[in-house]
This record gives structure tokens, C-alpha cells and sequence, in this order.
């Protein structure tokens, strides 16, 4: 159980810019995870604090002592691998007691950890199988044991759960979760799967090109959003071009003057407006707002009835897709593609960016 | 700072060391050949002369033109045997098909001078087909020169056209087949456009192999030529007559073939560098079967082509039981030359599993770091060293030989001495077989296996003892074995270097051959085959796909 501290972090491959400048601080106990696209630099962060790489500048301090010039073997981070990574030419209870001979604990006491351990993650009926003679959860559970056991300062995770199916991941992240709270172990965990991240952290840290975007709690992550990039890749944004005419601002779309909202911003920057599907009401024809609502006017292009909800996909004027997701409603899902519609939300669920691909929020 | 620093060290040391010992036993040598032949040897100075000899004068011209020769018609003899044998196995149902394959490569791995001296027995002018058709007034024509030399080596290289291509063959999408039929080709049409161009990679490599192993070999011209001298027989006897004063004449000869094997290496990467074809295996070739004539003929065709090439194996096994007296069969069998080989060549025997067994170990450490190295990290000395390791496949034995001795022996200077000199050949020059095996057992295993192992606190070496070796291991073996049995084998470049203390299995069978002394000769070789026998079945145990182990 520790803290962790990282400041100005830097990593080069070549000159593509792989992490800059990154600084993170970690609660000691917390569950933090780093959230982004694929090929944003998750991989290469954990792996510059589990020491498999060399930052080209910056510090990683563990309970107030930096690691960053340890060699990996001598750093005492644990680690799950995301292909499991289980010595095959082991068997289970060797895999785990690996690290423990590593240390020269003695033989008496590693048979008891690794015992303990095993049923923490409910494998103590598999420890003499082999890897091969395992599951694909039970191997990710080996690892995740493995790796635990050490009693590490910090647990590094990097997609622990991607290769398994929907319905085991679901349950797994339970576990993890449950096995994290209990041992108290400050966790870093990688995955570009949202809602894994939200279910599950502490806090998200979400990343995008090597750059940290914002590092909140996943409710903070999801309604406040600090830029567009995160708003876009939590919570499946619409964004509606804004048009701003010296203090007057309107949706592109038509249905909204935005003028107050915006009221406090300088004239000449751009701006977009993002709404939530979910925070969008759709109905049928075009119909005016009321005082505390926007009501943008479009053309249905598709709805899709999903069960539990709709989803109804629609055009405004200016362009503009739309989404939104909402209770059914027989007469949306009876219209033809093309019809009017109205998305309608309420302005509190209104937020407005910069544009450009990372712009902050404004107002 | 400073452990970490260490943690680098570990494996920048093991590739220091490495590069080291490659420039030493590898480079050096090469080098000092290519020196040498810019020298003249009366003055010591230099000069182009020893090129101007070699390309102006008719016996080494004649050389030239004699390797070139034997080497392209070699060849495509071998490919004229081996692209057929490899479509019947992979598009026909051919009845033992494991046999064709395991035959295949036991000619391969067969000490390559056993192929000539067998034939000797067979057609030479005393030999017992010969004699056979002598008895019925039949003249045969004779085994000696260039169609023997020709013979010899287009059944002993064409296995390595047929295995290659045959796997080439098996990963042939068969829609692009499929494809040409449903487009209107004939089977031989389809044959020639379609199939033939997707696997012409696989078929010109196996074709480089043994253009390059035609080049460098010594045995079969030295044995079969009688007047008709390629380059290696030529320097090796330059070699032998510069007995004493600087070998130049050896040397260039030495470089023009080491040219003629690079030449040709490139050609075919230039070739094949505008034919790279993505092969996306989701069907997979099916089987024919035929019947009639056809299938008759498609077996006769492959079992008589496998047969033939294990036809001198198989006569000098017999020819081993045989009674004799001194060089000569007195008729009916018997264990005398056997007796002979225990009483003539112990040292023989003695020596050629110490020198390889010796190398082996040497083969076996180095390949496990060097394969490391060349998987794991990516740098420009892990690539250096990955391309040194296909030098040993082009530098003939005489030349690397020739090389050895003028670098670490000369007058009474002598690094090593004459042991350590043949164990550090056979090191070097059997390195990539070890290398190669283990590379790609290496590959199929996740480096987050040993990032894992590291994490959990175990140093590089630890890590890698306790779990890359491990893993590794069935590589290791199976390219142990391969280095093992072509060290066993060596001829060449031990015949240069050898003294009467350190006489090889392989060197006396080739000095009884000399002789005449077939029985003997064959005694031998038959414990020659039996060893290397032995180490085939073991790769057959140990490696995941028997027939691409050995090519
Ligand atoms: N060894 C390397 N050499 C050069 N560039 C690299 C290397 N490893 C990663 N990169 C680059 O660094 C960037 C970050 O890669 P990283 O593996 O950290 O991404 P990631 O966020 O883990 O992505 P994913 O979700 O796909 O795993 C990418 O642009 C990648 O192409
Ligand atoms: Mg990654």
C-alpha cells in the first residue's frame, strides 16, 4: 500500500512522442485507472513504471521514493499482463510462489501465502494443474495471484480483461475489485473499455496522444467533462455547431439561442455544444421549446427499437447527427425515415466547448 | 544509477561478446583470406596478380568454368527431381508419404562423400554393376568426371528443393487454384501460371542451397573428378603445394568461390524481392486421388527417386558386411572390416565424437544467448549478428579452413593448437544450424513471459535461466542435433587443418577411399551413419514439423 507520485514524465520511441509530460498523483489504496484509445500511451506508462522502459525525463516516486532509475526487477510493483503471461512450463503453485523464491522467503511461509492467496481468488482446488489444463479466467486469476502474493507496494494492470468474453469479463471486474479492496492495494489499470473504467476506478485518468485530458472520479469524468476530447470519448457526445454572431449565439441547427450560456465568453472563438443522448427527448413533428429547454428540429434518418430503449438517429439542418437514446415511444418508432422530429433537452444538460479536437469547456 | 546500469549490462555484455567472438572466428579469418590474395608471394608486396593468374591461366580457368558447371546442372538436376516430388506429396494421395519424406532427409543429412565413393563401388571400373554388364558384354559408361559429379549431386541436393517447396505447396491458398480452373486453365496450365509463381520463393532457395553446396563441396570432385577439377579441389591442392610458403594461390582461388556463392545469393534476393506474395491460408490444399496409370506412375516416380538417392547409403552398409582381406572382398560376409576399423581408426572414432561433441556444447550456450539477442533486442548489433550468422552457409570449408590456419597457425606459432583449431571450426562454421533452431523456438515464446518473471524480481540471467531456456529447450536440442550431425560429418576444411594426432571419422574414410580400402571405408561410414541416424530420430521426436527442421 502506497502512494504514487509522477511528475514530468516523458517518453520517447525515436521522436514519436509517446507520453508528455505527465503528471499523476496516486492515493495510496485508490483504484486509478488510465482510460483512452488505443495507442494513446497506455501501455508505455505502466510500462515505464514497472520499469520494461527507460523515461527519457521525469520522476516516479512510490511512497515518496522515486523508482524511476530502479532496475524493473528491483522495483516491486506487481504486474498483470494482459496476455497472462503464466510460465506454461509451471504449475500453478509454482507460477505464484516464482516471486516469493525470488525473495528468499522461506519454504514454510511461502506454502502458506501462496495457499492463502489461492483462495482469495478462489483457485486453491487448481494448484498443481498446469497452465494449459486451465481456462482462460482461471489463467488471468493465476496472474493476478501471482502478482499479488508479492504483496506488492502498487499493482499495474494492462487490459487484464480483454481477452475474456463479455459475460466473464463482467464478473472478473467485480472480483478484481473486491480482491483490490481488500488487500488495499493501490491498483494502476489500463483499458479503453469506458464502462470497465467507470464501474470499476477510483479514479479515470483518461489519456489521449501521450497527454493526460483529466483525472477525476468517474461521476466528475462523465458529467463534467474538462474538454471536449473526454466529453466526446465517455459519453458518446452529440456535438451541435454553435453559431456566434458578436454577443448573439444560436444553435447552427436552429431551436436554441445559446446567447446567455455563452454570454461571458470572447467574441471569435468557436464553439460546439454537446449533449448526452440520453439527456435528449425526441417527439414526433417540430414543435417550439419552452423557456428552459432546447428543441432542435430535424429529420428522422433511422430509429432502431433495442428492447429497454430507442435509439433514434436524426439530421438537423445545419448537418448535424444526432443521436439519442430514450424510453420507447410507439409513435417515434412508427415514423418513416425522414419524418420531423424534435430532440429536445434540458439547457442545465448543455455544455459547450471549444472546437478543435482536445477544446476546454467554456461557460 | 548503478543497478541499472547493470540490469542494461547483462545482455550489451552477452552481445559484446558475441560480436567479439564472431569478428575472431569469423571475420578474421575471412578477412586475412581476402588479404592474402592481394599478395604476392615471392615479394610480399601487392599486387592484382594472383586474379590476373587465376582468370588468364587454363587450369584455373577450366576450374571456374568446370564448378560453374557441375554447380547449375547439379542444380537443376536437383530441382528436376525434387519440384515433381514435391507436388505428387503435396496435391496427390501418395501412398507412404512419411517414408519419401523420412528417405528425403536421410539422404540429406548422409556424410555428402559417402554418395561418391558409393557410387564408385557401383559404376567406378571395378564397381559391381559394371562388372555385371562386363559379364554380359554390356559396356557401361563410366562414373569418372563431370556427369558423375553431376549425378552425385543432384541426388544428394534434391531434398532440399522437395522440402521446401512441398511446404510452400501445403500453404498455397487452394482458392487461387480453384480460381484458374474456374477461369478456364487446364491442370498443367494452372500448374505453370498459378501454382508454380507462388511457390518459385521456396522452390529458388532450395535451389540457392544447393547451388552453393555444390560450389563449396570438396568430397564428391575430389573422389569422382580424376582430371576434371572444380575450384575446391584446385585450392585445396594449391593449398597443399603452397605447403610452406604463402597459400595465394589458394586464397584467390578461395575468394572467386566465396564470389560465386554471394553472386548467386544476391541474384536470387533480387529476384525474389519483386515477388513477395501475402498468403492468407484459409483453404487449404486438398489431396487428390489418383488412379490408373497416373498413380502408378506418380509412385513409382516418388518412391524410385527416394530409393535411388538412398541406393550408396544402402551399398555402403551392405558393403561393410562383407568379408575382406586387406582392400580386398574375398566373397561372403563377415565382420573384418569392422575388426579393422577397431584396430585402424580408434583414433578416427575417438576424435570425431570428442571435436563435435566439444563444439556441440559450444554451438549449444552460444545459441541460446545469441538467439536472444537476435529476438529479443532490437538494435544494429542484434542485426549485425543476425546476418553474420548466414556467412558460415556461403564460405566454403576449404576457404574458412584455409582462412583458420593462416590467422591462428603459422610456422611454429599456434594459437590453439590443432584440436582447439578443429573445435572452434566446426563452433563456428555449424553456429547458425544451432542458432536457427533455436531463433524460432524463441519466437513462438511471449517476451511478457519473461517480463513477468523479471517483475516478479528475478535479474535478466535469472530470468532467463529459469524461464526463457526452459521454453527454449526443444529448440535447443533439435539444433544441437542438426549441428551435432553436420559437425560429425565435416570433411573439408578438417582435411586442411587435421594432423596425424587428430584424424577425423570422415578424413580416414576419405584417405581409405584414396586407397581403395572400401571395406574399411564403408565400416566407417556406416558408424558415421548410424550416429547421425540416431540424432534424425531424436529430431523427429523433439521438433514440431520434422521436414522443415532440417532445411
Ligand atoms: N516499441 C515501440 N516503438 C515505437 N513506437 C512505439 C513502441 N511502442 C509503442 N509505440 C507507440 O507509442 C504510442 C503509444 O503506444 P501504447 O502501446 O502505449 O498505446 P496504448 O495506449 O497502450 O494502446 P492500446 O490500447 O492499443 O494498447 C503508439 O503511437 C505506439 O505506436
Ligand atoms: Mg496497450
Amino acid at each position: 500500500m502506497a502512494s504514487v507520485e509522477i511528475s514530468a514524465l516523458r517518453k520517447l520511441y525515436g521522436d514519436v512522442v509517446a507520453l508528455s509530460d505527465i503528471n499523476i498523483s496516486i492515493p495510496s489504496g485508490s483504484f486509478y485507472t488510465l482510460l483512452g484509445p488505443s495507442g494513446c500511451g497506455k501501455t508505455t506508462l505502466l510500462r515505464t513504471i514497472a520499469g520494461f522502459h527507460r523515461q527519457n525525463s521525469g520522476t516516479i516516486g512510490v511512497e515518496g521514493a522515486p523508482i524511476e532509475d530502479l532496475p524493473a526487477y528491483r522495483r516491486d510493483v506487481g504486474m498483470v499482463f494482459q496476455d497472462y503471461a503464466i510460465f506454461p512450463h509451471l504449475s500453478v503453485r509454482d507460477n505464484v510462489s516464482f516471486g516469493l523464491k525470488q525473495r528468499k522467503v522461506p519454504a514454510g511461509e511461502i506454502a502458506r501465502r501462496v495457499g492463502e492467496v489461492l483462495e482469495v481468488v478462489q483457485l486453491g482446488a487448481f494448484a498443481d494443474r498446469m497452465p494449459h489444463e486451465l481456462s482462460g479466467g482461471q489463467q488471468q486469476r493465476v496472474g493476478l495471484a501471482r502478482a499479488i502474493v508479492i504483496e506488492p507496494k502498487v499493482l499495474l494492470m494492462d487490459e487484464p480483461l480483454s481477452n475474456l468474453d463479455a459475460k466473464l469479463r463482467v464478473d472478473l471486474r467485480a472480483e478484481l475489485r473486491r480482491i483490490q479492496r481488500e488487500l488495499g492495494i493501490t491498483t494502476i489499470y489500463v483499458t479503453h473499455d469506458q464502462e470497465e473504467a467507470l464501474a470499476m476506478s477510483d479514479i479515470v485518468c483518461v489519456m489521449y496522444k501521450g497527454v493526460i485530458q483529466q483525472a477525476s472520479t468517474p461521476l466528475e469524468i462523465y458529467m463534467e467533462p474538462t474538454n471536449r476530447f473526454v466529453a466526446a470519448f465517455v459519453g458518446a457526445n452529440n456535438f451541435l455547431a454553435v453559431s456566434r454572431d458578436g454577443t448573439a449565439a444560436s444553435l447552427a441547427a436552429g431551436g436554441a439561442d445559446v446567447s446567455q450560456a455563452l454570454a461571458s465568453l470572447a467574441a471569435g472563438i468557436e464553439v460546439v455544444c454537446a449533449i448526452r443522448p440520453e439527456t435528449l427527448h425526441v417527439s414526433t413533428g417540430h414543435t417550439a421549446a419552452e423557456p428552459q429547454d432546447i428543441a432542435v428540429p430535424a429529420r428522422l434518418r433511422e430509429v432502431s427499437f433495442i428492447g429497454r430503449e430507442m435509439e433514434v438517429f436524426g439530421t438537423t439542418k445545419a448537418g448535424d447527427e444526432v443521436k439519442a437514446v430514450a424510453r420507447p415511444d410507439p409513435q417515434v418508432v412508427a415514423l418513416a425515415p425522414g419524418s420531423a422530429i424534435t430532440f429536445r433537452a434540458a439547457r442545465k444538460d448543455l455544455l459547450f466547448f471549444e472546437s478543435g479536437e482536445t477544446g476546454g469547456r467554456v461557460a | 544509477m548503478s543497478r541499472l546500469r547493470l540490469r542494461f549490462e547483462f545482455w550489451s555484455v552477452v552481445t559484446a561478446m558475441v560480436l567479439v567472438v564472431l569478428a575472431v572466428l569469423l571475420i578474421l579469418p575471412i578477412l586475412r583470406v581476402l588479404m592474402l590474395s592481394f599478395v604476392d608471394a615471392d615479394t610480399g608486396g601487392f599486387t592484382l596478380g594472383n586474379y590476373v593468374e587465376a582468370f588468364t591461366r587454363n587450369y584455373y580457368l577450366n576450374g571456374f568454368k568446370n564448378t560453374l558447371f557441375v554447380g547449375v546442372l547439379g542444380t537443376l538436376g536437383a530441382c528436376l527431381l525434387g519440384i515433381p516430388l514435391a507436388y505428387f506429396n503435396a496435391r496427390f494421395h501418395i501412398w507412404g508419404r512419411a517414408w519419401i519424406s523420412t528417405l528425403a532427409i536421410l539422404v540429406l543429412v548422409a556424410p555428402p562423400f559417402i554418395g561418391a565413393y558409393a557410387w564408385i563401388m557401383m559404376l567406378g571400373s571395378n564397381g559391381f554393376i559394371t562388372n555385371f554388364f562386363a559379364s554380359l558384354g554390356i559396356s557401361t559408361p563410366t562414373i569418372y568426371g563431370a556427369h558423375g559429379i553431376i549425378l552425385v549431386f543432384t541426388l544428394k541436393f534434391f531434398p532440399f528443393v522437395f522440402l521446401m517447396t512441398q511446404t510452400a505447396l501445403n500453404a498455397v491458398s487452394k482458392s487461387f487454384e480453384d480460381a484458374a480452373e474456374n477461369l478456364g486453365c487446364t491442370p498443367w496450365q494452372r500448374f505453370r501460371k498459378i501454382t508454380l509463381p507462388l511457390v518459385f520463393p521456396a522452390i529458388s532457395t532450395g535451389a540457392i542451397i544447393c547451388f552453393v553446396l555444390s560450389i563449396a563441396d570438396f568430397g564428391t570432385p575430389a573422389i569422382l573428378g580424376r582430371g576434371f577439377r572444380t575450384l575446391s579441389t584446385i585450392a585445396f591442392a594449391a593449398y597443399r603445394s603452397e605447403l610452406g610458403g604463402l597459400p595465394t594461390m589458394a586464397v584467390t582461388i578461395s575468394i572467386i568461390m566465396m564470389a560465386i556463392s554471394m553472386l548467386a545469393l544476391v541474384a536470387q534476393r533480387r529476384i525474389l524481392a519483386k515477388r513477395r506474395y501475402a498468403s492468407s491460408l484459409t483453404n487449404l490444399p486438398v489431396k487428390a486421388r489418383l488412379t490408373g496409370w497416373r498413380n502408378t506412375g506418380v509412385h513409382v516416380f516418388c518412391h524410385g527417386v527416394v530409393l535411388v538417392a538412398m541406393l550408396p547409403t544402402l551399398v555402403v552398409i551392405y558393403t561393410s558386411f562383407l568379408q575382406t582381406n586387406g582392400p580386398v572382398f574375398t566373397g561372403g560376409f563377415g565382420f573384418e572390416s569392422y575388426r579393422r576399423i577397431l584396430h585402424d581408426a580408434p583414433q578416427a572414432i575417438t576424435n570425431s565424437f570428442l571435436f563435435s561433441l566439444a563444439a556441440v556444447v559450444l554451438i549449444t550456450a552460444f545459441s541460446a544467448l545469441i538467439s536472444y539477442v537476435i529476438v529479443r533486442r532490437e538494435n544494429a548489433a542484434s542485426g549485425a549478428i543476425d546476418f553474420l550468422m548466414m556467412v558460415p552457409y556461403l564460405v566454403p570449408g576449404v576457404v574458412m579452413a584455409i582462412g583458420f590456419v593462416t590467422t591462428f597457425r603459422s610456422g611454429s606459432f599456434d594459437l590453439v593448437g590443432t584440436t582447439g583449431l578443429l573445435i572452434l571450426i566446426y563452433f563456428i562454421r555449424r553456429l547458425p544450424y544451432g542458432v536457427r533452431s533455436t531463433t524460432s523456438s524463441l519466437r513462438q515464446i511471449k517476451p511478457s513471459l519473461e517480463e513477468a518473471a523479471v517483475n516478479l524480481g528475478a535479474p535478466p540471467l535469472k530470468a532467463f535461466l529459469t524461464v526463457t531456456v526452459p521454453l527454449i529447450v526443444p529448440g535447443l536440442i533439435v539444433g544441437s542435433l542438426m549441428s551435432f550431425i553436420t559437425a560429425i560429418n565435416e570433411l573439408s576444411s578438417t582435411l586442411i587443418i587435421y594432423d596425424s594426432g587428430t584424424i577425423t571419422m570422415p578424413v580416414k574414410i576419405y584417405l581409405a577411399v584414396l586407397d581403395g580400402e572400401f571395406g574399411l571405408a564403408a565400416a566407417l561410414s556406416t558408424v558415421l551413419l548410424l550416429c547421425t541416424g540416431v540424432c534424425v530420430y531424436a529430431v523427429f521426436r523433439l521438433a514440431d514439423n520434422r521436414d522443415s527442421a532440417f532445411v
